[in-house]
């Protein structure tokens, strides 16, 4: 301990803190000549500031201006202590004094308690009133001049500071400051309250002296009850020493024959006056915002409104966290029966909103506000916000006490520590756990505290500069150093950051299962109620699954003992987490005792975060899984995502093929590579890796290898003989791929629309050929055909459908194009595409079908046959009472349209204008702007159907693993849908709407450019 | 809302009340009704009441039949007309799925939609309908049309009249029910009344409304005689609108007044009439939704057919009353052209889209008409920008087509079944012999 003997060498005042070692020796002396023997004892009680150079700095000029009193301040070690904590605190507090001096008789005596409002009001108010007085006098006297707002100002934020100079006092000499926290929070809320009291004191002789902020008489000033509502933390009576202060403000008639409009319109001019005296330019500084922003409808809504219109806002449009907001409501200042009346008519209504149907949805979305704050900069200084901050505390805390609140009282809590302690006494979690928590709740906020007290600014962020922490640590603790400051918010972070889990989701492992770390064990229905506000919708099955995951002494039990948690929360992100639950069980029950995949789930939190994704959005994916477990190791690695090449996939189907004689045992392989790898796109696909145009590549380059294969696999092993020849020295055979299939644009649960062409090898006869070719096709769909992953050769675009034989030679094409060359069906060939067989044949047929495709000239005669097909196409082939507007392929305005559209322009220009030649539809449709055949705006509505329905499509089997071409009305379904679209959670709706409106756009200029239907009504 | 529904149940107890009327509206703008017992109504708050939807016009598509009407408590009514014997209440309900979502194509929760999205920008929409509709002997016509019940005229006091007992039994039954009366006299046409209600948000207005048919239908069969609200059911004689002031606020203050203004119109104000007079045509086919109602707006007499504004402009679609001194509160627009067949729910869902439009726009405000635009001629209406509001169901269905405004205010659903249900109206009226081609033509051809 530092000895008040001398201020010796620079050593010894290195040891008590000071910095500035040399400068130190000449200021003591300075002190000493100023202030006589006590300032050469004041170094022992300077040691124990905060920033001891500071505060010697500032006992220099207080005495250059006060001498007396600082003498006598020092001449007490008790008082030296206390200005002295003060000015090595807060460098805002001694400017505070140094325009003040008069105030240093604050630190005569100890502040042993901090008073409550009432308390502090009075003494405002005795020191504001005789200003006032005079303020009006002078204006009475002088009506021309302005009323001196200022003076009043001023007064009110002196006396303001006084009192904050006392917090600061009992604050900075308490034993603990953790333990004083609740008080001095408590007490800081009340000392803003009493000076907004003082506003609206000071507002109203404005409003009823002056006619400078509108013409009210004094008696209807008189008859406005205005009261301000306290809300946030100023609510919860734990303040900061600077933050905004939220506020909601009521205004209404004193008396029945005074109009309410008028009071209102009375009370937002108090309201005004009373944040400018706040937060107004003067020569005392501001004291902080006013903030009324969490009113009624935000920023937009109207200030000031009536108890009435405040209650029927809530009755009928607040939405859920405005619900939660109200938690924390108190009545702050101003008319306090209509204060009260307001918190008693809306606290109730916080635990009905809990009773809502959406209640789920708006606690995932709370979820949403709180990690969206936080700004990416800054990241790592934020004590509030940020991985382990404050917020994690306070919504960690929320969250309990909404989804118990609702049942038990005993936890609605406005102010954190008491919700800690509540939830602690109702069982909600442990006893360790509280403790801990409100520790580290303490520590961050004295954190907090000491860093806006010095320069009484606004702000959350830990100070950068080495001697800022230095002073920060020292005054939370003078043994702290800056390192050891750092250290140990580290490790409070750390903790806080894992309390959110193990307050919420850990216990939820208790109610089922023994843990060694949780002093507590939810009742099964405790349990449940928090499976539920989750997401869970089975949460009796949700915790049996978690039973069974968690029981037994196997490693993998001790891991996902410690995982499950996490993975908890991670599934109820997703769309369907009960389905999610079930499946990583299986995966688990799979997988389990296989040592990369615990360590994949143990240390790549990446990859157990990506896979809860996978499970949670998409039953294709999950379905996939449970038949290729082994799949789970490509979260591990981004890379093992990236879709194979047209050349991997090559290489392995032809090494599949060469291993295997037998036709079922090398199908079967080639099978089982097309399902892993469409897993692996699905992965890609859910996870947001691949856009559609990436998946498109991949399913289609898929779809074509895998028929290669399967072909390959039919050549090389097929035992039937056609007039004693192989089938491969029978004849030559090629496969075209149609339809989407053909364009290259495949998405999941797309047809593989093929058709089949062959050429008699030389000197084969040609029934013989004929014969040879549809064995080919029965052994091609035999093999290919899957059941695992829908998978089946569809010939239905083939001449004459399906009453034409399934497999012709190229003259029989020849023969049949020439035949019917005028006729519609040349417009299937256009998205044709031959994808396997030799060279020679595909490019024969490509070249025949060319001809046809592309045709000189097209009679309008076609035109109009095309048209009325369409016509009749939209009618027939929708299927019985499906909904035209919702159906993805036939609907209005969707896939068909577009595609119809597209390939009567092909058919038409395509003679005359080579690019627009491509069995693509997006391509074609550039192309057909850039030919000028089309208007860019109409092609971008189009396309952006066209690219909507697709991609529904897709996300529909993936979400569901069923094929589906209606969009469907079921809100969960859509929702899963939305979600793989990348819509944000619960965007079922906005979904619905973007579609109905997207093909209803694309169906007016289909109409009109397709139809020739001129819809726009004629102009009178 | 635990409390208005346990004070419901309470009154239902207390009253002895026998049946609970849920109401609701279909797109079409039709009162439903179905009747509960007492002790089913804990389990309508609770669950709602389970119906079939598909066989209520427009409301679901036929594969999401099941539908819940969930009863709002804060609309409980005792219904007058049904007296000491067996009381029997209602309740408005809101329509939703059976996953507890609001139903689409619940016109109540179009209108609930439109004023969120206002209410967002911190707005609230009041409105104040002044209601015309026909008394007639009955509801049976002969070739000379129906039969009113007396030949007075505009504010005519008909001494011992039906009309007279009428209003004054009509009135007392609807503030019984806690719907405020303005004022309520006799009309220009034979027969003709007008109730105007005092103004309210607007879905309370909304139901009100529904509320108020029903009443002046119940009041009619109580005194021997028949009310219509039918547009235009004589040719010679005007038809009945429903004139709406609207009026924007913000808070507790009137969000249209401006005392700097000439006109004591705020800016919001002049953009919200832009709005209104730029999607008027559009949104006509939902005002105006009659194949009758077009022989109303282009009768003739006060029918506001042409899109303009003025002061005191009895011909213009939009008036705006003069500015009385200390009743700013009270500043508001009349759009003159919404008729008393109107589905309130969708056409103040527009009229509130239209107007807030013009404001998020910053449409500018054409000038002030002040010429009667009857008078003028085509050719000077064309020169002076005047457009005239679509002439028949038919041009008001092709406006409707083009509209994005209205397919994002009513949703995609309500949107494409008015469309649809409109021109079905439109193909069966256009197969109609008339009565007025027998006369012209029977007898020369």
């Amino acid at each position: 301990m530092a000895t008040a003997r001398s201020g010796g060498s620079l050593t010894e005042l290195a040891r008590y803190g000071f910095s500035d070692l040399s400068g130190t020796v000449a200021k003591l002396d300075q002190l000493v000549s100023l202030v006589g023997d006590s300032g050469r004892a004041a170094v022992a009680s300077l040691a124990k500031t905060a920033n001891p150079d500071q505060a010697l700095n500032a006992l220099l000029a207080l005495g250059e201006s006060d001498r007396s009193r600082v003498k006598k301040l020092l001449s007490k070690s008790d008082s030296a202590d206390r200005l002295c904590l003060v000015l090595g605190a807060s460098s805002a507090l001694v400017d505070f004094l140094r325009r003040h001096p008069q105030q240093l008789q604050l630190f005569e005596k100890p502040v042993a308690h901090l008073d409550h409002q009432d308390k502090v009001l009075d003494r405002m108010r005795v020191a504001l009133s005789p200003v006032l007085t005079q303020v009006v006098n002078k204006k009475i006297a002088e009506p021309d001049l302005a009323f001196d707002s200022a003076s009043c100002w001023n007064l009110i934020r002196k006396e303001y500071r006084s009192e904050l100079l006392r917090v600061a006092i009992f604050d900075l000499s308490a034993t603990s400051a953790t333990a004083a926290l609740p008080v001095v929070a408590a007490a800081l809320s009340d000392i803003a309250g009493a000076a907004i009291e003082c506003g609206i004191d000071l507002a109203r002789v404005e409003l009823a002296q002056t006619k400078e902020y509108g013409s009210f008489e004094a008696h209807e000033v008189a008859a406005t009850e205005f009261t301000v509502i306290a809300m946030g933390k100023c609510g919860a009576r734990e303040l900061n020493y600077i933050s905004d202060v939220d506020v909601i403000f009521v205004a209404g008639s004193a008396r029945p024959d005074f109009e309410p409009a008028r009071a209102v319109e009375i009370g937002t001019k108090l309201a005004n006056r009373m944040m400018r005296a706040m937060d107004g330019t003067s020569t005392e500084p501001m004291l902080w915002q006013v903030d009324p922003n969490l009113r009624p409808e935000g920023k937009s809504g109207a200030l000031v409104r009536t108890l009435d219109s405040h209650i029927a806002y809530y009755e009928r449009w607040a939405e859920s966290w405005e619900f939660q907001a109200l938690l924390k409501a108190r009545h702050l200042a101003g008319t306090k029966t209509l204060g009260e009346a307001y918190v008693s008519a809306l606290n109730p209504k916080v635990w009905l909103s809990a009773k809502r149907d959406n209640f789920v949805e708006s606690v995932q979305k709370m979820r949403q506000r709180v990690t969206d704050n936080i700004p990416a900069a800054e990241v790592d200084r934020q004590i509030k916000l940020g991985p382990g901050g404050l917020r994690d505390v306070e919504f960690t805390v929320q969250l309990l006490q909404l989804v118990h609140g609702r049942t038990d009282e005993t936890v609605r809590q406005r102010d954190t520590l008491g919700a800690i302690d509540a939830l602690r006494d109702g069982g909600y979690i442990g006893r360790g756990e509280a403790q801990s928590f409100s520790d580290n709740y303490r520590f961050l906020r004295v954190l907090e505290h000491r860093i806006q007290l010095s320069e009484l600014r606004r702000t959350h962020l830990m100070p950068t500069s080495e001697d800022a922490l230095r002073s920060l640590g020292r005054s939370v603790n003078t043994s702290f150093t800056a390192e050891s400051l750092i250290s140990e918010w580290e490790r409070v972070k750390t903790e806080v950051r894992g309390l959110h889990q193990k307050l919420f989701y850990r216990p939820l492992l208790s109610a089922v299962a023994k843990l060694d770390d949780v002093s507590m064990a939810l009742s099964d229905s405790q349990a449940i109620d928090r499976l539920g506000a989750i997401g869970f919708t089975d949460p009796k099955g949700a915790l049996s699954h978690i039973a069974a995951l968690t029981s037994g002494l196997s490693r993998r039990a001790a891991i996902q003992r410690q995982l499950l948690p996490v993975l908890l929360e991670w599934f109820a992100r997703g769309t369907d987490p009960d389905a999610a639950l079930l499946a990583f069980r299986r995966l688990s029950e799979d997988l389990g005792e296989s040592p990369w995949y615990l360590r994949m789930l143990r240390d790549a939190s990446g990859a157990a975060e990506r896979m809860t994704q996978v499970l949670s959005n998409s039953r294709l994916a999950t379905s996939l899984f449970e038949r290729i477990p082994e799949a789970a190791a490509w979260f591990e690695r981004t890379e093992d995502l990236v879709p194979m090449t047209m050349d991997e996939l090559t290489a392995e189907f032809s090494a599949i093929n060469d291993r295997h004689s037998e036709a079922e045992s090398a199908s079967s392989a080639v099978r089982a590579v097309r399902r892993r790898e469409t897993l692996r796109v699905a992965m890609g696909a859910v996870l947001g890796d691949l856009n559609l145009e990436q998946i498109a590549q991949a399913l289609s380059q898929l779809n074509e290898t895998y028929i290669r294969a399967i072909l390959q696999t039919v050549r090389t092993t097929s035992e039937y003989r056609a007039g004693g020849l192989r089938l491969a020295n029978a004849v030559d055979f090629a496969v075209i791929a149609m339809g989407r299939s053909g364009g290259g644009e495949m998405g999941f649960g797309s047809d593989a629309d093929v058709m089949f062409v062959y050429q008699p090898m030389p000197g084969v006869d040609p029934q013989i050929a004929q014969q040879a070719a549809e064995r080919i096709v029965t052994e091609l769909r035999d093999l290919s055909r899957d059941q695992l992953l829908e998978f089946e050769l569809d010939l239905d675009l083939r001449p004459e459908g399906k009453n034409g034989p399934v497999v012709r030679s190229l003259e029989s094409y020849r023969a049949y194009y020439d035949r019917w060359s005028d006729s519609w069906e040349s417009q299937a060939l256009l998205r044709a595409k031959p994808i396997a067989g030799s060279q020679a044949l595909m490019d024969a047929f490509e070249s025949l079908i060319d001809q046809h495709r592309y045709p000189a000239q097209v009679e309008q005669k076609v035109i109009l046959e095309i048209r009325r097909i369409k016509a009749r196409v939209e009618t027939e082939r929708l299927p019985q009472g499906a909904d035209p507007k919702r159906h993805l392929k036939l609907g209005r305005g969707s896939l068909s349209d577009v595609e119809w559209l597209v390939q009567l322009l092909q058919l038409q220009h395509g003679r005359e204008y080579p690019s627009i030649r491509t069995p693509k539809t997006l391509p074609a449709l550039e192309a057909c702007v850039e030919a000028g055949l089309i208007a860019e705006h109409d092609a971008n509505v189009l396309a952006a159907s066209w690219t909507l329905c697709s991609r529904v499509r897709s996300a529909s089997v993936l979400w569901a693993n069923k094929r589906t071409d209606v969009l469907p009305v079921d809100r969960k379904q859509l929702d899963g849908i939305a979600r793989i679209l990348e819509y944000p959670p619960y965007s079922a709706s906005v979904l619905e709407q973007d579609y109905l409106a997207q093909t209803r756009r694309a169906r007016a200029v289909f109409e009109r450019l397709f139809f020739g239907w001129e819809t726009k009504p004629t102009e009178d | 809302m635990d409390k208005q529904r346990d004070f419901v149940l309470r009154t239902i107890e207390e009253r002895g009340v026998k049946f609970i009327r849920l109401w609701f509206t279909d797109v079409a703008g039709t009162l439903k009704s179905v009747a509960i017992a007492p002790a089913e109504a804990e389990g309508a708050f609770a669950e709602g009441l389970g119906f079939d939807g598909s066989s209520i016009e427009g409301l679901a598509r036929t594969y999401e039949a099941d539908m819940l009407a969930m009863p709002d408590p804060s609309t409980f009514q005792i219904l007058p007309w049904r007296g000491e014997i067996d009381p029997t209440a209602r309740m408005f309900c809101d329509i939703t799925t059976p996953d507890g979502q609001p139903a689409a194509a619940d016109p109540r929760n179009v209108l609930r939609r439109a004023l969120n999205k206002a209410s967002e920008k911190g707005f609230s929409f009041y409105i104040h309908p002044e209601i015309e509709f026909y008394l007639l002997k009955s509801p049976n016509f002969e070739n000379g049309g129906p039969v009113p019940v007396d030949n007075a005229g505009y504010f005519d006091n008909v001494p011992g009249g039906t009309a007279h007992d009428f209003r004054r039994r009509a009135v007392g039954m609807l503030e019984q029910l806690g719907i405020s009366v303005e004022f309520s006299h006799h009309e220009g046409g034979p027969g003709q009344n007008e109730i105007d209600l005092r103004y309210a948000d607007a879905l309370t207005m909304a139901d009100n409304i529904m509320t108020f048919r029903t009443v002046i239908k119940e009041v009619a069969i109580e005194q021997g005689v028949y009310a219509t609200f039918m547009p235009k059911p004589f040719t010679e004689h005007p038809g009945s609108g429903m004139h709406t002031h609207l009026s924007l606020f913000e808070g507790d203050t009137n969000a249209f007044y401006d005392a700097s203004d000439p006109y004591h119109l705020s800016k919001t104000a002049k953009h919200f009439i832009a709005g209104l007079l730029r999607h008027a045509s559009e949104i006509t086919a939902v005002t105006n939704q009659y194949v009758n109602s077009y022989k109303r707006l282009w009768g003739g007499g006060e029918a506001p057919s042409f899109v303009c504004w003025g002061h005191n402009n009895r011909s213009a679609l939009i008036r705006v009353p003069l500015y009385k001194p200390n009743k700013g509160q009270s500043t508001r627009v009349e759009y003159r052209a919404i008729d008393s067949a109107a589905n309130p729910y969708l056409a103040y869902s527009l009229l509130l889209a239209a107007g807030m439009k013009g404001i998020e726009e910053e449409y500018v405000l054409p000038p002030e008409t002040e010429d009667n635009v009857w008078d003028l001629n085509d050719a000077e209406r064309r020169a002076m920008g005047i457009q005239p509001l679509p002439q028949s169901l038919d041009h008001a269905i092709r406006k409707l087509e083009e509209s994005e405004l209205v397919a994002e205010t009513l949703g995609e659903e309500v949107y494409s079944y008015v469309l649809a249900n409109k021109r079905r109206e439109w193909s069966d009226y256009r197969r109609q012999v008339t009565n007025y081609e027998l006369q012209q033509n029977l007898g020369t051809l």
